[in-house]
């Protein structure tokens, strides 16, 4: 089935079987690697991308579902320019990441917390992020780079 | 530019590795595509133990889409097997079969694998194979008596039985003033790294060349093995381990399924053929740890000195022993480090590992000693209570000192370290024991939830050495690494190092010590690793060796380079070596204060003028250096929490915890306290959540991430990292931090539920189940 | 981890999803979220011919008696996200144990009717329908009809809806007082055991979940709680006896029994404990 959606901006259009998931039309379609598998089951959260702004696991939709919907992965997170967006910056400065695989999906979970909630505090943070495994870090980093890059952001976040 | 600093060590600069691991850029196995990729999929036994009648590939075969179907028939799989060597006596040899042949040996075995135009096309034609099994009688657990050997070798299902003896026990013991017994036993569970296995391998038939890109903690040890079971030269095999996602012990074993792809490439020239691992067969298949059951008796003195301990170990190593750590590798730490940070003369421990029908026992992080620690720790809490002693002191009163340092353990292993009062001390001083009584006491008169701690004392053996080396007197030793400094002819630095990194930022660290060593900027640096043709001989990342191992081979390589670098610019600037020094990529002379050569400009000689060399001095500025500490550093911790239950339903909520460890000197403090508290989550989910369980009939009942259960951000707690800097005897005076912080949540979580409700856990996992029956 | 091949249909209605599961002959799948019927697909546990999307089917999702008034009942769409379900505040405790399935992830895709209709003995959002009398409203080949909470529950994954039924809304009467309690492995993980108190119409109704095949009502609890003079200690004792639990990986059944107890006890204090003084 041919399907056309928007993905980090770009119409982009794939001829996939009905069964290939969202995650796998992004990954092998459409060259965008970034965005990772861990379970593909649903759990771990990697594969964490923004479909029409929400946070979906990419391996529990199909690609034929996303048909007309605007995708975010994580390779739209920087500026064109290269300029790291302030929560990978701060992911980088706070060393929230280690082997980097759980990071894409992180730092799409997190994009949403802050979008929908500007000041999470700690807790909160520690609670939104349960959806997303990582085995390196214990957290401690990924949370103190939330909690920076919400203070550095404000209320100013932006569209990636 | 460089940055200013002139020294890199002890300052947390930016991760070489992250612009592209936060951008999507990274490069991981699973992430490969080449021109005329071909996926594969195994087929894996849905029993436990079964011999293989017939396996009919044939509608498989006939599928569109399909390239290959193979089983352990299959001309160039049969008869190709893993064998993990061993030289100690009691050791029973056996072999790991690419496929399994004859019969399989435990629930996800490989059985057959379709190379096929996608993943999916190859997972419908695994539906297609109609295997015939009969099954067998089936042994998961290592103390029940076997219901059908594993392997004919074995008839009793042991594969290994050692005995450590240290002293006279039998007189200690009648010696002793009380005896207290535990037995106990610790949880199956995994490394579970978010990134799978993964492997893609080409076969290049006009020149006889293999390229393996894996996933792999050793691609050195990976291509030796290849090498050897295909029957070609090193140099012909090309082991690549790009970006990988998480390794923790998982990743540093040789697989069947490697194998697998590797003959199956060698049938499909031109072809290259990729197999992610999904989760599923993650949990069946990869490498299990930590099944373990210890009986401990242990005798001390009224004063609570302790004074011998007897010990019974029992390791499930599962239906094979891995390729090359072998079946020993649980057993033989857990009997080589029971003792841990403990003085002790009088020691006997007879430790086993004993074939079940369950995946294969291989390394994970802290090897053996989670659970060694547990049962140690466990010891020493009920002795105190036995003794009406604080668990505080009577670890005191029998860790090992500075002065006893260098310390002979009874397994004849030399503690180099002695740092253990210290960090315990420090650990409470940031805990706040008194505090934490007083809020302990307030509680209970108050009635309100009860809190309890637990405290636990380790020894990690780190950067293990020749005469130390990881495994069990296999063919190889362990103990070196080696490194390759190159200045460019433009000034730059490139490093080949043996050492490979999983997360560990290594290519950071070992741009570091570089840097430092030779007199460059950190970002004039650039570290290569994981690909065989790149960097000279090296075994990758295991056993906390990377800093101690691959950073003494850095150092000293750079140093080299240094040397020739001052030699060269001496001759050049007609001074003597020793009045100069190379610092920020620039060489000056003593008492001046401009310097007078740039490193470029020194390069440019020694690659491009070369007319202008000094007489006697070569072209060219690099050097390799190995680097073997011999015997290895032993990493001193400790660590103390807080734990609240809910008497109605046994949940424990962590409060607080802290971790001290004896790091000796600190290369990237935040990468240093990422695997601290790293390694800590997992000792955490191991303690309380992640469980790898078999039923009776061999299946795995915990097959997919709803059951295995892995803590998440909600379920670790902050922790409060310190450390003691008591600098090692090697090059960077560093110790090995990967594992460390797994070793003690088992013992401080169970002892912190015996502080607060005189529970005595016998059994790990901590579940609220465990704890809620324990209080009824 | 991959699917099997299945056909793929858009269905642009309730009769067109009707009838392409009539079309499958038995061998159709509904889609909706997708948060458990894609996971047993990619494992091949679930091997349908036809999968029917029903997410872009217009008004399936979205909430009625939401204008202001405080409606008794709320009509809920059955492809409403639990996202939303958090949102709304009609409904309070809809809300609440909408926030504790899953995760971020998880909430912005999974639906209430794809929920009741997978039918997890463990899920919250069951245990609400039977707690506060839900009905749901089902369309198939012979028109529509309505299914009572308390009749909707088979089974673990089984449920009253007939082979060719679309799930349309759910009738959720609103509580005047209401509590729930779930006591999970982890954060956002499938309940150990849950419990929901509701009052509907004056009376009160307790469902728990994670002890049997199906959400349970618990009728003597219900009883003590409705008459005279029962303390909250007495109606969780009498909880706790009245469930038998099977034992998994995750809790023997002695604990799960034990647990109940508590969690209804903690739902009943939530509610407010002036009924029972």
């Amino acid at each position: 089935m041919k399907v056309g959606m928007t993905v980090n901006g770009v119409g982009e259009q794939v001829d996939v079987e009905p069964r290939r998931t969202l995650a796998d039309a992004l990954r092998e379609d459409l060259a965008l690697t970034g965005t990772h598998l861990g379970c593909e089951h649903g759990v771990c959260g990697a594969c964490t991308v923004l479909v029409d702004g929400q946070p979906v696991r990419a391996c529990l939709m199909f690609a034929v579902q996303a048909e007309g919907a605007s995708v975010v992965t994580v390779e739209g997170l920087a500026g064109v320019d290269g300029t790291l967006h302030p929560l990978q910056r701060a992911f980088s400065e706070h060393h929230g990441l280690q082997c980097g695989f759980c990071t894409s999906g992180m730092l799409m979970s997190a994009l949403h917390l802050l979008r929908t909630e500007p000041n999470p505090g700690r807790e909160r943070v520690r609670e939104e992020l349960a959806g997303n495994l990582c085995r390196c870090t214990g957290y401690a980093g990924i949370i103190d780079a939330v909690v920076a890059a919400a203070a550095e952001l404000g209320t100013t976040l932006r569209e990636p | 530019m460089s940055e200013p600093t002139t020294s890199s060590a002890g300052t947390s600069v930016r991760r070489k590795e992250d612009a592209r691991l936060l951008t999507g850029n990274g490069r991981y196995v699973s992430d490969l595509t080449l021109p005329r990729m071909r996926h594969v999929a195994f087929l894996r036994s849905p029993l436990g133990h079964a011999r293989i009648r017939e396996v009919d590939t044939s509608r498989a075969r006939a599928m569109p889409g399909v390239d290959a179907v193979v089983t352990a028939a299959t001309p160039g799989f049969a008869g190709v097997a893993l064998r993990a060597q061993s030289a100690l006596p009691s050791y029973v040899e056996t072999d790991q079969p690419v496929l399994a042949g004859e019969k399989a040996r435990f629930s996800g075995e490989a059985v057959a694998a379709v190379v096929a135009r996608d993943r999916y096309v190859a997972e419908d034609a695994l539906e297609l194979i109609d295997v015939e099994y009969d099954e067998l009688p089936v042994t998961v657990c290592a103390w029940a008596p076997p219901q059908h050997p594993v392997h004919p070798q074995a008839p009793d299902n042991v594969l290994l039985e050692r005995t450590f003896t240290a002293g006279d026990v039998d007189a200690a013991f009648d010696r002793a003033d009380v005896v207290v017994e535990r037995d106990l036993t610790t949880n199956r569970h995994g490394g579970n790294p978010i990134e799978c296995r993964a492997g893609v391998a080409r076969w290049e038939a006009a020149d006889r060349r293999l390229t393996f890109w894996s996933g792999t903690q050793v691609p050195h040890i990976v291509r030796t093995v290849l090498a050897e079971l295909l029957d070609l030269p090193e140099s012909n095999v090309r082991v690549i381990a790009p970006d990988v996602g998480g390794g923790f012990g998982v990743k540093a074993v040789v697989y069947p399924e490697d194998l697998a792809l590797c003959l199956l490439a060698r049938q499909l020239p031109g072809v290259a053929v990729k197999w992610v691992e999904d989760r599923a067969e993650h949990l069946l298949a990869a490498t299990h740890a930590r099944d373990h059951r210890y009986r401990l008796r242990a005798g001390f003195t009224a004063d609570g000195r302790l004074l011998a301990l007897d010990a019974d170990v029992t390791c499930n190593v599962g239906a094979y022993s891995v390729y090359p750590w072998t079946a020993g590798i649980e057993p033989l730490m857990a009997g080589g480090l029971l003792t841990g940070p403990y003085r002790l003369d009088d020691y006997r421990a007879t430790v086993r590992g004993v074939a079940t029908n369950t995946a294969p026992s291989g390394p994970y992080r802290g090897v053996a000693r989670p659970a060694s620690v547990f049962a140690m720790e466990t010891i020493m809490d009920t002795a105190a209570r036995r003794l009406g002693i604080s668990t505080v002191d009577i670890r005191d009163r029998n860790l090992i000192r500075p002065e006893d340092v260098p310390y002979r353990m009874p397994s004849k292993l030399v503690d180099d370290s002695g740092q253990y009062g210290q960090c315990l001390a420090r650990a409470l001083e940031l805990f706040g024991l008194d505090e934490f009584r007083a809020e302990q006491q307030r509680r209970r008169v108050a009635r309100q939830p009860p809190i309890g701690m637990g405290v636990a004392c380790y020894n990690e053996l780190t950067g293990l050495g020749r005469a130390a080396s990881a495994g069990p007197r296999m063919p190889f030793r362990t103990g070196h690494d080696a490194c390759t400094v190159r200045v460019n002819p433009d000034g730059r630095v490139v490093v080949f190092s043996g050492v490979t990194s999983q997360g560990q930022g290594l290519e950071t660290t070992v741009a570091q010590i570089v840097a430092d060593g030779l007199g460059v900027g950190y970002d004039d640096v650039e570290v290569r690793f994981g690909d065989t043709t790149e960097s000279l001989w090296g075994f990758g990342a295991f056993s906390s060796r990377q800093a101690v191992i691959g950073g003494g081979a850095a150092n000293l390589a750079a140093t080299a380079v240094k040397d020739k670098v001052l030699e060269l610019a001496a001759g050049l600037l007609e001074a003597e070596p020793s009045d100069l020094a190379l610092h920020d990529g620039e060489v000056s002379v003593a008492g001046q204060r401009e310097p007078r050569l740039s490193l470029a400009e020194i390069a440019r000689v020694a690659y491009l003028e070369t007319h202008r060399l000094p007489d006697g001095i070569d072209p060219g500025l690099d050097a390799t250096r190995f680097y073997d500490p011999i015997r290895g550093a032993f990493a001193a911790g400790a660590q103390v929490a807080t734990v609240e239950i809910d008497r109605s339903t046994g949940q424990l909520r962590i409060l607080a915890w802290v971790c001290v460890e004896d790091a000796g000197n600190v290369i990237h403090p935040k990468i240093v306290e990422g695997q601290i508290a790293g390694a800590i989550a997992q000792g955490i989910g191991g303690a309380l959540y992640e469980h790898l369980v078999y039923d009776d009939a061999g299946n795995l009942s915990t097959g997919t991430l709803l059951d295995y259960l892995m803590p998440t951000s909600a379920e670790v707690p902050d922790l409060v990292i310190d450390h003691i800097c008591e600098p090692a005897a090697n090059p960077l005076g560093v110790r090995g931090v990967g594992e460390g912080g797994t070793l003690a949540p088992n013992a401080v979580l169970a002892g912190a539920v015996a502080d607060a409700l005189g529970i005595e856990i016998d059994d790990l996992p901590v579940t609220p189940a465990a704890v809620w029956k324990g209080l009824t | 981890m991959k699917p099997g091949r299945f056909e793929y249909l858009r269905a642009a209605g309730v009769a067109e999803a009707v009838r392409a599961l009539v079309e499958a002959g038995g061998d159709g799948k509904l889609l909706a979220g997708g948060q458990s019927l894609v996971p047993l697909l990619s494992m091949r546990l679930s091997r349908p011919a036809v999968v029917v999307d029903i997410n872009r089917i217009p008004d399936l999702a979205g909430i009625d008696g939401t204008d202001g008034t405080a409606p008794s009942v709320l009509r809920v769409g059955a492809m409403t996200r639990h996202a939303a379900l958090v949102e709304q505040r009609s409904h309070p405790l809809l809300a609440e144990a909408a926030r504790w399935i899953g995760h971020a992830a998880i909430r912005s895709r999974g639906t209430l009717g794809g929920s009741l209709a997978h039918a997890d003995p463990a899920a919250e959002l069951p245990a609400v329908a039977v707690a506060t009398g839900a009905v749901a409203h089902v369309t198939g080949p012979d028109g529509e009809r309505t299914v009572a909470a308390d009749g909707l529950f088979d089974g673990p994954l089984m449920t009253a809806l007939q082979e060719y039924e679309v799930l349309t809304a759910v009738d959720l009467p609103v509580p005047s007082r209401w509590g729930f309690a779930e006591l999970a492995r982890r954060h956002g993980d499938f309940a150990l055991v849950l419990a929901v108190v509701a009052e509907v119409d004056g009376r009160w109704r307790i469902a728990v979940g994670g002890v049997a095949g199906t959400p349970q009502r618990l009728a003597c609890a219900e009883a003590l709680l409705n008459g005279d003079g029962a303390t909250p200690a007495e109606v969780a004792e009498a909880a706790a006896t009245e469930v038998r639990p099977g034992s998994d990986v995750h809790a023997p059944a002695r604990y799960r029994q034990a647990i109940t107890g508590e969690l209804v006890r903690r739902a009943l204090a939530r509610a407010d404990a002036e009924v029972m003084s």
